[in-house]
């Protein structure tokens, strides 16, 4: 790696940055993205709203009935809204090209379909807004198991000290910490404003980085909070939760789930709404309960319209007849979701996230004069165990990705783990009451070691007893010495099992044995670079590469990477993207075509089936 | 001339609603109207122009109050280090005087001129990091935790008055650039504004020898 470095990236004039210039240059991307993703959101308003309106008609069509047996609404009433309904009817007919109505005739047309839709999704936005404001982002990584550092304590005593001084640098009120007792290194800032922030931080992140390094890795934090990034963090997963609230009303009527959410909620705002933190962490449940709807998790409408599960009968024949207009706006809503969400919405978050990760990697600069020292601390950290339980909930908010892989991409940081699981392999030999083995006895190299470890991996495979028994015993060492399960290992349960006879778990076992020699020949390390790179591309992470160029234009002294890639695979890489271009493009256009097909449709049905129920209560006045 | 037969010029008595008269007052009226929306503008954008300068002194005037709270903690642990160490640096008696020393002439300027305090804040890093340059020599200290502890802790606090230095440099040329651009350059020392000055190091203070922990 240094050999390459010195050849190929130091040579010739270098393109130095000021981090004052890098954060003007991020500050003004973020803007910029700022803009599309209020677009894209407005862009993914529209067939939402069209969708959502014709619902609301019917919910307003029924009412009105029902109230009209009893107390008859005036003729004016009916007069008006069926006005309106020929607007309505005006504008479905424009838009499927039919007749070209008077601009007055269709401006209002469009404001029929459009409005009632638009001011209940921004309603709900308002009120999503209200409800989480006070609990903020990350609420519920309020419920880990978390202490202050301990002042006696000289790694704890440096923790608090290095916040307090970066806080100092920002000018900002020092943040609370949350101390994680984890092995695993990350960190994490969240709050609502840079008044009330905390940090969390894990035990392993301050045993595995010196001074400066800490010093790098809490400034970036300090400085996202500094630069506002919690108040856009916020912003950013209150656009999906509305979208799940929206999805949970519409759903509520045909089942139990959507049903509970909604409970919830109104629950939560209207109890739950106190200080502390278990208002936090039920408000960071609810939110996530909504965003999970709005990924299409909710399937409560799919259950109630499945007629493959039960038997067939006339009544629900009849039932989702009835429904079936709701059905396919339903349907119309989710998929216009998913599809401007995936195309427009998720990427313009993605890519206006990463500038505000680099704006905080210039800002962390500022405050500590010091690239090195984050450059190495985010070095250091993609080659360590960094995953978060609870990170799931909010990714976005930590210093490195806490959902990121587990598996070691740096050979230093390999052979660390290997010297590891040597000494585990040996202290847990005594454990399991085997003989000592030859290798351990003369003193083998790590290496030699992990082949034996290998080879009883292997017998215990192939059905020998005792080498399973050596294994699990291995295995839970290894598993409590690193704090997590060791996947280049079998399972425990599995070798248990297969002592049992357990068919299930042989085929496991072989499949596992299968990986483990594909892995052994071609070197696995390829692929999990492929795997990382594809994750990064919608990622809310900037890749580490990235961020280290970023750090050494600032004048960090890194040895980067000259990872540049073939021109050979470049071309390749043109040509399959230009061949594959048009197909793309056709899909997108395809997948367009259908949402407008299925928005009409569900416009149309909706339509008929208003007239219908109309009609039916029409009928039922008469006789 | 339809324009002119608005509702307010109508009601003026028919003796002057001769039509010459009468287009003159329209014009004057819409005038005073645009005259008063120009000013009303900027007049807001002076209130915002002020404001924002108001705004960037005080954080200024903050910043350097920072700088004063960091300044009393290092005062306030020098005793605690000093008392810890005695023992195990009894050869080392001078160096301690002289920390104590420079400590007492520190704690006295806190009222006198900043070129005063800078002096005497600067005698006093001196000395104490050449009580931790001779505390190397002693291993066994470095192995007392509580000393350990003690001396993170003054680490920390030289950070801090460094950083809060920086921060304040950073305040002030915020400050100072936005009073020199245009346009509050025009105003700024017309609200009696002027530029803050910025904290250089000391000379001895330059060459500083680098803690260790």
């Amino acid at each position: 790696m240094a050999t390459q470095a010195s050849s190929g990236v130091f040579a010739g004039p270098r393109d130095r940055e000021s981090f004052f210039d890098a954060q003007r240059r991020n500050r003004h991307a973020t803007w910029r993205l700022s803009a599309v993703t209020v677009i894209a959101t407005i862009v993914m308003g529209i067939p939402l709203a069209l969708a959502v309106t014709p619902l609301l008609y019917a919910v307003g069509l029924i009412v009105s009935e029902v109230v009209n047996i009893w107390i008859p609404l005036p003729a004016s009433f009916w007069r008006q809204s069926n006005e309106l309904a020929h607007y309505g009817l005006t504008a479905i007919q424009w838009m499927t090209g039919g007749i070209m109505p008077s601009p007055h005739a269709l401006a209002l047309g469009v404001a029929v379909l459009l409005l009632p839709g638009a001011i209940l999704s921004v309603g709900l936005w308002l009120g999503v807004n209200s409800l989480f404001r006070r609990a903020g982002v990350g609420g519920a990584l309020l419920a880990l198991k978390a202490r202050e550092p301990n002042p006696s304590e000289l790694k704890e005593l440096q923790l608090a000290d290095v916040v307090e001084e970066m806080a100092i640098a920002a000018g900002l009120h020092s943040p609370k910490i949350m101390l994680m007792d984890s092995p695993r290194a990350n960190a994490a800032a969240i709050g609502t404003s840079p008044n009330d922030a905390r940090l969390v931080v894990t035990r392993g992140l301050i045993e595995k980085l010196n001074r400066d390094e800490l010093e790098g890795a809490l400034a970036h934090l300090i400085a996202s909070i500094g630069n506002g990034d919690l108040r856009i963090a916020f912003r950013v997963v209150s656009v999906f939760e509305t979208y799940g609230l929206l999805l949970a009303l519409i759903n509520s009527p045909f089942g139990p789930n959507a049903r509970r959410t909604l409970w919830r909620i109104l629950r939560f705002g209207l109890l739950g709404r106190r200080q502390g933190e278990a208002s936090a962490a039920e408000a960071a449940a609810v939110g996530d309960l909504l965003t999970r709807g709005a990924g299409l998790e909710t399937d409560d409408i799919d259950n109630f319209f499945d007629t493959t599960a039960r038997k067939k009968s006339m009544l629900r024949s009849i039932r989702n007849f009835l429904f079936f207009p709701i059905f396919l706006t339903n349907f119309a809503i989710k998929l216009s979701l998913w599809f401007f969400s995936f195309s427009m919405l998720e990427p313009s978050m993605a890519l206006l996230w990463r500038k505000r990760k680099y704006l905080a990697d210039a800002s962390a600069v500022q405050l500590t004069r010091n690239p090195d020292g984050l450059a190495e601390a985010l070095r250091k950290l993609n080659s360590e165990p960094r995953a978060i339980p609870q990170g799931s909930w909010a990714p976005h908010l930590f210093l490195v990705n806490p959902a990121g892989s587990d598996r070691m991409n740096d050979p230093k940081a390999n052979a660390a783990h290997q010297q590891m699981l040597a000494s585990t392999w040996a202290s847990s030999e005594l454990a399991s009451g085997s003989a000592p083995s030859t290798k351990l006895r003369n003193g083998a190299g790590p290496s030699s070691v992990m082949g034996e470890i290998f080879a009883t991996s292997q017998a215990a495979l192939g059905g020998d007893q005792h080498a399973a028994a050596r294994m699990a015993a291995f295995r839970r060492a290894a598993a409590t010495a690193l704090g997590r399960p060791v996947d280049e290992l079998p399972a425990v349960a599995d070798l248990a099992a297969s002592q049992h006879g357990d068919q299930a778990a042989m085929l496991r076992l072989s499949q596992f044995a299968k990986k483990m020699n594909s892995n052994e020949t071609d070197g696995s390390d390829s692929k999990q670079r492929a795997s990382d790179s594809s994750a990064n591309f919608a990622g809310f992470f900037p890749s580490l590469k990235r961020r280290l160029k970023r750090l050494d234009r600032m004048g960090a002294h890194i040895e980067l990477e000259s990872g540049r890639p073939q021109s050979a695979t470049v071309i390749f890489i043109a040509l399959l993207t230009l061949f594959l271009a048009p197909f793309a493009l056709l899909a997108l256009g395809l997948l367009l075509l259908l949402i407008g097909i299925l928005m009409l449709a569900s416009l149309t049905f909706m339509a008929i089936w208003m007239a219908f129920i109309h009609q039916l209560f029409v009928m039922f006045l008469h006789h | 001339m339809d324009g002119i037969h608005s509702p307010a010029v109508r009601d003026v008595p028919a003796s002057l609603a001769d039509n010459s008269l009468e287009k003159g007052r329209h014009v004057s009226n819409l005038s005073l109207i645009v005259i008063g929306l120009f000013a009303g503008a900027l007049l807001v954008w002076f209130v915002a122009i002020f404001n924002s300068l108001v705004a960037l002194r005080a954080r200024v005037q903050n910043a350097w109050s920072d700088i004063d709270v960091q300044l009393k903690r290092r005062h306030d642990l020098i005793p605690n280090l000093v008392s810890a160490v005695q023992g195990y640096m009894a050869h080392e008696r001078s160096t301690l005087e002289a920390v104590t020393e420079a400590r007492t002439k520190a704690v006295a300027s806190s009222g006198g001129t900043v070129a005063d305090r800078t002096q005497a804040e600067s005698a006093l890093t001196g000395a104490l990091s050449n009580l931790f340059a001779v505390a190397e020599q002693y291993p066994q200290l470095r192995a007392v935790e509580s000393v350990e502890l003690l001396q993170e802790q003054l680490t920390s606090t030289e950070n801090r008055i460094a950083f809060a230095r920086q921060f304040y440099n950073d305040e002030v040329m915020k400050f100072n650039t936005a009073q020199a651009t245009f346009p509050r350059n025009l105003f700024a020392g017309m609200f009696g504004f002027s530029q803050a000055t910025m904290f250089a190091a000391q000379e001895p203070e330059r060459q500083a020898v680098k803690v260790s922990i």
